[in-house]
This record gives C-alpha cells, sequence and structure tokens, in this order.
C-alpha cells in the first residue's frame, strides 16, 4: 500500500522497446519524491549500468523524467510542481545532469491517476505522445501533432477525445471526471532540437531552463497526457485542513520571498489547490494562462530603444509559450536595466539590463558589426531595420524555434552562440553568463545564489535567498531571525562582509557562508524540488506580516507533510533527505567530470559591476563588533576568496578538498555504499 | 434521518415557471427535460435555507474548493469525488475559461422527488437542504439522472457505489468545524479568491446570473487589465 501522499507507483516508458513498466516509488522514498528520486533513476538506469559517457543529452540513452512529490494535489499552497530531470543540452560547456519544473494541474492529475511520476528513456522511431488514463498507458501516434505549436497541441490531443469536457462526466477505468487531460508538451523548438527549448502545460506552466524541450525532441516525444479520475490517500485529513487554515491565518497576509506578481490587479491561477500567491492570469488581452516572470518581458526593451508596450510585452509571451521556447534563455533585456555610467570600465553603458541573454547579445553583436553585413553570418530571415516593431519580435521566435538562418545558430543557446563567434571571452564581460552556461539572474550581491549557481548545473533560480532591506527591523534583529528560522542559530550565514578581513571570518569567504548555501542546497534539493513546495513560497525565513517577523520556515514544511504522509519527520529529517540526494547528484556531476578546478566563476563576478543588477543591494554586514545595513552593489569576489570559500564548502559537505569528490564515508552515512564503490570503480572517489 | 421529512406543498405556476428555466453557465446548459418538468409539476419542496453562490470570474481556478470539499467528506483529496465542480479549459478566453457547477439546492429537487428510497431528501433538520442519506442511497444512479442541470451535480462515488451531493458540510467526519446552516464551508473557507459564498435567500432561477454573481468588495479599478476591465478579443499568434 502505498504511502499517503503518493501515487506509489512511477511510470517508466522506453519508447525505442515500447516497454511500459511499473516501478515501486517505496523503493526511491529515501530520496524524498521529485527531483531526489529522478535522480535515483537517472543513476539506477543511465549511471549504473557504466556503458555511457554521460556527454550527450540528446542520446537516446538519456532519461527525461516528470516526477511529483508528496504535496501535490493535496490542496496546500504553494505546493504542486512538477520536477523535470535528466541531461540537460542547454548546460555548457558539460551537459550536466539539471533539473527544471513546472505548475498548473499536471503533477495532482498525474498523481490522481495513481502515478508519482513518469520517466522516458530511448527514442521512438516516429513522433508519439504518451497518454495515461488512470492506470492504462498507451503510446499514441503523433505524426499529425508534431509541426504544431504548444496550444495547437494540446487543442488537438483535447479534440481526438470527443468528450464535451466540462459539461458531461467521462468515465475512466472505474472513475468518473469532468476534468480534460493535463497535458505537457514541446513545440516547435522542442522538434528542431534546439538548446532553449522549454515543455509547456496550459498556456504557459513551462519548465524552461534546462533544455528539457530538446530532450523531448531528441525522443521524438511530442507530449504526455494524463487524466485521473482517482484519489490520493491522506494520513490526517483534520490535521491538513487545520494546517492549511493555520497558515492561511498566520502567514498569507505578507507573502514573504520575492513577493506576488498577481496580487490583487487581477484574477489567476497555477498550481492546484494553491491561489495563495495569483501567478497567472486570466483576464489579459493576450497571455492566457501564462505568468509574470521572464516570459512576459520577454521582448521588453531597455534604452536606448524606447519602452516595449505592454500589448507587444503580452503579444510576445504568447508566442514564446506556443513555440515553446525558453523565455528566460532567450529574451532580450528583461524588465528593467540599472545604472553603469558611474563605472566607465564597465563594458556595458550606460545601463545594463537586468538580462543580458540571446535576444540582447545577438543584438549587442550585430551592432558591434561582429554578424550582419560584411560578416560570415547573415542576419536573415531578421529584418533587423525593423527591430523595435512586432513584426521583429515575432520572426525572431520562430527563426529562432525552427532553426531558420542566423536562428539556426542561436538556437545553439549564448555560450554556443558565443563559441560559434569565436567569442567565449564575452562571459568575462558583455554576456554576464553563469559558469555553466546560464545567463546571470539576481545572482548577487547575495552571494549565495552566486555560490548555489557554481555547486550546482544551473541557475538555482532560488528567490527565497534574496534577504531583501531592513523592513523595519533593526540589522541585528534580522539577521537574528533568519538565524534562529533555519534552527541553527548562526546569524554569521547572512554577513556580506566583502571588502574588508571580516570577509574571511564570518563574511562571504567564510565557513559561515559554505554552511549557509549548504543548507539552502540541502533544502531546495527534498522541500522544493522534491516534495513540490513553489520557489515563490519557499523556503520563507521572514515574513514582514509576522508579528515578531517569522516566516513559515521551518515550521510549515513538516506540519503539511506528516499531515500528508503521516510521518513524524522533523524538519531536519527533510534536510537529511535532501543532503542525500544533493550528494548523489555531486556523484553524477563527478562521473560527467566535475572537478574542484572547473568549479571558477566566469570573470564578471571577479570584477566591479558584478552586482550591479542587484535590486535588492542592501544587505547585513558585521564589522566584528555591530551589525548595519550597507549598500553592497559594488560587491564582486576575489579569486582568492572564492577558493577559500570553496575549501570550506567542500569540507562542509564532506567532500575531497582537492577535487571536491564525495568521500566515501559522506555516502556510506547517507546509505549510499553502492554509489561510493562505482565512484572508486572509476577513479573518482575523494581521499578519506 | 431523524428530523427529516419530504413535505407535501401545492406546486403554484410561477414555481414551476421559474424552475423550468433555462441558464447557460460558461457555455454549460441547463434545462429541464419534458419528462422530469411533469415530475416537477407533481408535488412541490420547502426551499432550502441556504443556498452556494459563486463569481466565476474572479475564481482563481486553484481547485482548492475541490480538494477541500474532498478532504472533509472523503477523507482523501480527489477531483472527481469533489461535490462542487470547477472546470478550467485553460486555453479558452476569459471569462468562459472556468465554468463553475454547484448543487442549486433546487426549488423543486427532482433528485428527491426521482429517488425510490427516499435516500435523496429535504433536510428539515438541516435548513431544508436537499441531501443524499448514504445509508439508503442503492446506488440505482435515479438522482444522477433526474439532475436536470449540465453537467450532473449529484455525484458518482465508484469507491461506495453510491450517489452524493453537496450537503453544505452537514456530513463532514473529516472536518473539526460544524458544517451546515449557521456552519462553516470547506469550499467557502479554502477559496483564496473570495468567489465563493453562502447565501439564504433563493437565487433567481431566470438566469445563472442568480447564482454567478460579483462577489467582490468594492475596490478602485485595477488598470486596462484589472477587474472591470472589458477583455478584448486574443488575436492568433502566428503560425509557426
Amino acid at each position: 500500500m502505498a504511502t499517503p501522499g503518493f501515487g506509489g507507483k512511477i511510470l517508466l516508458v522506453n519508447l525505442t522497446t515500447k516497454q511500459i513498466t511499473r516501478l515501486d516509488t517505496e523503493k526511491y522514498e529515501m530520496y524524498g519524491g521529485g527531483h531526489g528520486t529522478s535522480t535515483a533513476l537517472f543513476w539506477e538506469y543511465c549511471v549504473a549500468p557504466g556503458d555511457w559517457d554521460l556527454q550527450d543529452a540528446f542520446d537516446p540513452r538519456n532519461m527525461v523524467s516528470l516526477m511529483t512529490g508528496a504535496v501535490a494535489g493535496t490542496g496546500i499552497p504553494f505546493g504542486a510542481r512538477t520536477s523535470v530531470s535528466g541531461m540537460s543540452p542547454q548546460c555548457y560547456p558539460i551537459q550536466w545532469f539539471c533539473h527544471s519544473n513546472f505548475g498548473g494541474t499536471f503533477a495532482t492529475m498525474l498523481k490522481f491517476a495513481g502515478w508519482d511520476g513518469v520517466a522516458v528513456i530511448g527514442r521512438a522511431e516516429s513522433p508519439v505522445y504518451i497518454n495515461i488514463m488512470d492506470d492504462k498507458v498507451t503510446l499514441e501516434d503523433a505524426k499529425a501533432l508534431w509541426g504544431l505549436t504548444t496550444w495547437e497541441c494540446q487543442e488537438e490531443i483535447w479534440k481526438r477525445s470527443g468528450v464535451r469536457y466540462g459539461q458531461e462526466w467521462q468515465q475512466v477505468d472505474g472513475g468518473f471526471t469532468l476534468q480534460r487531460p493535463s497535458i505537457v508538451t514541446i513545440g516547435p523548438a522542442g522538434e528542431t532540437l534546439t538548446r532553449v527549448a522549454s515543455l509547456v502545460h496550459g498556456g504557459g506552466s513551462g519548465a524552461g531552463q534546462g533544455g528539457f524541450g530538446g530532450v523531448f525532441g531528441s525522443k521524438n516525444l511530442k507530449a504526455v497526457a494524463v487524466l485521473g479520475t482517482g484519489s490520493i490517500k491522506i494520513a490526517d485529513p483534520r490535521g491538513l485542513k487545520d494546517a492549511r487554515e493555520w497558515w492561511d491565518k498566520t502567514w498569507r497576509r505578507g507573502g514573504g520571498g520575492f513577493g506576488g506578481f498577481g496580487g490583487g490587479q487581477s484574477v489567476s491561477s497555477c498550481c492546484v489547490g494553491c491561489g495563495a500567491r495569483m501567478c497567472h492570469n486570466r483576464n489579459r488581452a493576450y497571455s492566457v494562462d501564462s505568468d509574470d516572470c521572464a516570459e512576459s518581458t520577454w521582448f521588453s526593451l531597455a534604452p536606448p530603444h524606447p519602452p516595449t508596450s505592454q500589448m507587444v510585452n503580452q503579444k510576445g509571451t504568447d508566442i514564446v509559450q506556443q513555440l515553446g521556447l525558453n523565455a528566460m534563455e532567450t529574451c532580450f533585456m528583461g524588465p528593467m536595466s540599472f545604472d553603469t555610467s558611474h563605472n566607465k570600465d564597465f563594458p556595458i553603458q550606460p545601463k545594463v539590463p537586468a538580462y543580458t541573454a540571446l535576444g540582447w547579445y545577438m543584438k549587442k553583436m550585430y551592432d558591434m558589426k561582429v554578424i550582419g553585413p560584411g560578416t560570415k553570418f547573415d542576419m536573415a530571415p531578421l529584418p533587423m531595420d525593423d527591430f523595435e516593431k512586432q513584426e521583429f519580435m515575432e520572426i525572431y521566435g520562430i527563426a529562432l524555434a525552427k532553426r531558420i538562418g542566423i536562428g539556426n545558430h542561436l538556437a545553439e543557446g549564448t555560450a554556443r552562440f558565443a563559441e560559434k563567434l569565436g567569442r567565449t571571452d564575452d562571459f568575462n564581460t558583455l554576456c554576464r553568463l553563469t559558469m555553466w552556461g546560464y545567463q546571470d539572474h539576481w545572482s548577487m550581491p547575495g552571494v549565495e545564489w552566486a555560490y548555489g549557481n557554481l555547486m550546482d548545473s544551473r541557475d538555482i533560480n532560488n528567490h527565497d535567498m534574496s534577504v531583501g532591506t531592513k523592513r523595519g527591523y533593526t540589522c541585528e534583529q534580522f539577521v537574528k531571525i533568519l538565524a534562529e528560522r533555519t534552527l541553527k542559530n548562526d546569524p554569521f550565514w547572512f554577513d556580506y562582509s566583502w571588502d574588508t578581513d571580516q570577509a574571511y571570518k564570518t563574511g562571504i569567504y567564510s565557513k559561515h557562508k559554505a554552511e549557509w548555501v549548504a543548507w539552502h542546497q540541502h533544502y531546495w534539493n527534498y522541500y522544493k524540488e522534491s516534495v513540490g513546495f513553489c520557489d515563490w513560497g519557499y523556503s520563507q525565513l521572514f515574513n514582514q506580516a509576522h508579528p515578531e517577523g517569522k516566516g513559515h520556515t521551518p515550521e510549515a514544511e513538516p506540519r503539511f507533510l506528516n499531515a500528508i504522509t503521516g510521518r513524524k519527520h522533523t524538519f531536519d529529517d527533510g534536510m537529511e533527505i535532501g543532503r542525500r540526494s544533493w550528494n548523489l547528484k555531486r556523484a553524477i556531476f563527478v562521473l560527467q567530470g566535475r572537478h574542484r578546478k572547473m568549479e571558477n566563476f566566469t570573470g564578471y563576478y571577479y570584477r566591479p559591476g558584478a552586482s550591479y543588477c542587484g535590486f535588492a543591494p542592501e544587505l547585513p554586514i558585521f564589522d566584528g563588533s555591530k551589525w548595519e545595513w550597507k549598500n553592497c552593489k559594488e560587491l564582486y569576489f576575489s579569486r582568492e576568496g572564492v577558493d577559500q570559500w570553496k575549501t570550506h564548502f567542500y569540507e562542509v559537505e564532506g567532500w575531497d578538498v582537492e577535487s571536491g569528490f564525495p568521500k566515501r564515508k559522506t555516502l556510506e552515512d547517507l546509505g549510499m555504499k553502492q554509489v561510493a564503490d562505482l565512484l572508486q570503480s572509476k577513479d573518482k572517489l575523494g581521499k578519506a | 434521518m431523524a428530523g427529516d421529512k419530504k413535505v407535501d406543498k401545492k406546486f403554484s405556476r410561477r414555481d414551476f415557471v421559474v424552475g423550468s428555466g433555462t441558464a447557460i453557465a460558461g457555455g454549460a446548459i441547463t434545462a429541464l427535460s419534458p419528462a422530469t418538468q411533469v415530475a416537477a409539476a407533481a408535488e412541490s419542496y420547502p426551499l432550502s435555507t441556504a443556498y452556494l453562490v459563486y463569481d466565476s470570474k474572479h475564481c482563481a481556478g486553484c481547485y482548492g474548493c475541490m480538494i477541500a470539499c474532498s478532504l472533509v467528506h472523503e477523507g482523501e483529496v480527489s477531483l472527481s469525488l469533489s461535490r462542487i465542480q470547477i472546470h478550467r479549459a485553460v486555453l479558452a478566453e476569459y471569462p468562459l475559461d472556468i465554468s463553475i457547477n454547484v448543487c442549486r439546492q433546487c426549488p423543486e429537487p427532482l433528485c428527491v422527488k426521482n429517488c425510490p428510497t427516499g435516500a435523496a431528501h429535504v433536510s428539515a433538520a438541516n435548513g431544508n437542504i436537499r441531501m443524499i442519506d448514504a445509508e439508503k442511497c442503492i446506488g440505482c444512479e435515479t438522482c444522477i439522472k433526474s439532475c436536470p442541470h449540465i453537467p450532473h451535480r449529484t455525484i458518482w462515488n465508484p469507491q461506495t457505489k453510491k450517489s452524493t451531493k453537496c450537503d453544505m458540510c452537514v456530513n463532514t467526519p473529516y472536518y473539526n468545524k460544524k458544517g451546515g446552516i449557521g456552519g462553516s464551508q470547506a469550499c467557502v473557507e479554502a477559496c483564496p479568491a473570495n468567489a465563493l459564498k453562502i447565501v439564504n435567500e433563493l437565487p433567481s432561477q431566470t438566469d445563472i446570473s442568480g447564482y454567478d454573481r460579483n462577489l467582490q468588495p468594492p475596490r478602485k479599478p485595477g488598470g486596462p487589465f484589472g477587474p472591470g476591465a472589458k477583455p478584448k478579443a486574443a488575436k492568433p499568434a502566428p503560425k509557426a
């Protein structure tokens, strides 16, 4: 019998052999569900056999998993994410094992169908989609769907059933439903194996970063559709209802974290049962069921160009969703820009846009005459004379998604496009790329985001890390609250001293900061990416609306989870599960080629200007005797300091400080002796 | 159920005309078939003293009400077992993207009228709410077939092989609160958008606006895309 909160089984589909297998979820329970379970599956099916070098994400042996966690479908706020895992074609220079996630109804519907996740390996001979109707799973011909946009594909699959959804009760495997199947699909950008393709569910619940749309495309997999009529057992239904009410009463008002976009302006919708943040909009002219993040500012232009109209922005939102493009990677400038004119040495003047992504970089290269007339890179089909117009935006999207003309080069993503131009030095200046090919995204001056990027395989996109400004508390009060809520009570985790000796004692190069980053990596590996809590709500160490400023972490997580599962886990029990899957992931990285020598920031992190795009530069500083808020807009790393920090971090994690490889004791203490054995057989085990 | 009984009442022509009205809710058509109209004309019932009304234009589409409903009634979460049914057509245009289907506590409840065992009944002990007594239900589905609304508001539970319907949370074994008349309703509590409400007067039966109404407190206009703004027709995106 399945643990309450879980469906109890995982669907494994081999598209090459057409074999459909049912795996017991319980076997992977120690990894926590979601990304943790996917990591364990990847290890078992892709790594452990040992017959693959783990370098090409488009290799049929790559496994892409859509995995849910315990909270999906239970109606708790911020809790219905579907985690996507697999080797990523977007990661650079090595296509690391990576992750992404998306909201909407998919995770919930999958659970109601009785499945905790879907893992796909192999490659179909011709396009197919996986159709899940409760317990029944079939591979359906998708030749007629190939070429359709994400929206057209979903409409077509719904149409095929002949059911009038919402009006007639449909019988499925003994159960009944009024609902339509939840579908996650790729658009043309995935079919052409671009490295900037997303998975799209509904109007705009998307998994962009990682480029998993291309992995679907490489497998000839157009979509996964699921309809479930069953239910999820809850260990303590009364407790769960009470917990929801407690959360509403105690925490909802403040929001916390990075804040909410939808707010009171419009009704909205996202994950099942959430409704807490209002991420998606219903009542727009465009942007149907789409959220307000990177996609809504995809074609947002900043000076020297005139501002993009709201209508064009919304039109752009629809285009990226329909074509299945990763908006964050392919966008132009982002929602805002920041002054740089006070630093004439900074290479982007007079303002630097929030996101210097592919669209922006392409235009920059054109303006610098690196591409375009007189070069070997023709701009066709892009109408560069109409750059600021909607028509340009539309053609750019299509050229990219279908690899037409210059779009064929751009479809490789910013890092590989720069490499194609012979301009990898731009990673240190113009591109503002993080070390694994992802553009910078609010990672500085909140250095834990940057460190997370460095140790992981992508932009970790963890908005909860932005500690923000004073909010009416003294600096000392503020860091004390944060420290207490981590349960580790170390206020120096939140010291951002950077340009004095204090940086090495308690600041950004200290062991304190290494422990904080480790805490956070363990946290998101379990509570967010495995359990399914949304980044917009978790973690929350501080909440302005709470009378004592306390966020719902670490109370909400175990309270919700224990009511659902019937376990008696403490908050730290969950952290340990996160540490396990994080270490398993580290072992995969190591086998893919990760080494301490590789873990270095790109050049721009080490020069003035690294934090110019920080939207919350007021950070706590401890000067050796007292705490003060200080503006850290000029914060940047020193190579020596980062090297020191890495040593601390490896020690904290139980990894070899010379190589960064996990040690046997670390892995065995986490119950992963087999992982240690395999690393040892490959001469990749850390020295004791 | 103790204290519950069918109450005969002469049926007035006005009641009949109102009760047989046609309504449109988010594309769903509500109508009485000729056969059920005849049945309805034979006898009548006291009005319920509570009605669940909703605001489909401000619904967040989060399904929180459905999850809460199944949780407090069944002790497990399910969309299919929920007695309130939200349907989202995620790619349809606002406001037709969401339809909300609740039991209307009909003035002339054909589920009650046609139930062969008295399981479907008007509960005098609970403010005349139309309810189904699970112990008397034989699973014949007559109440489901009798429900004049599309989709039908009586719900089939394949686990128990019996019908259920909205009871205003009277029988909620997994709810730490008192439900029913004067009590709490899990769906209303769970709604983050103030899009559900219990009212005591009979909503207008002439069209759907009796049940589907603006439940939001007055507030300043929210700009060109805020509440109250007239949505413009969506234009098709370029063919990829």
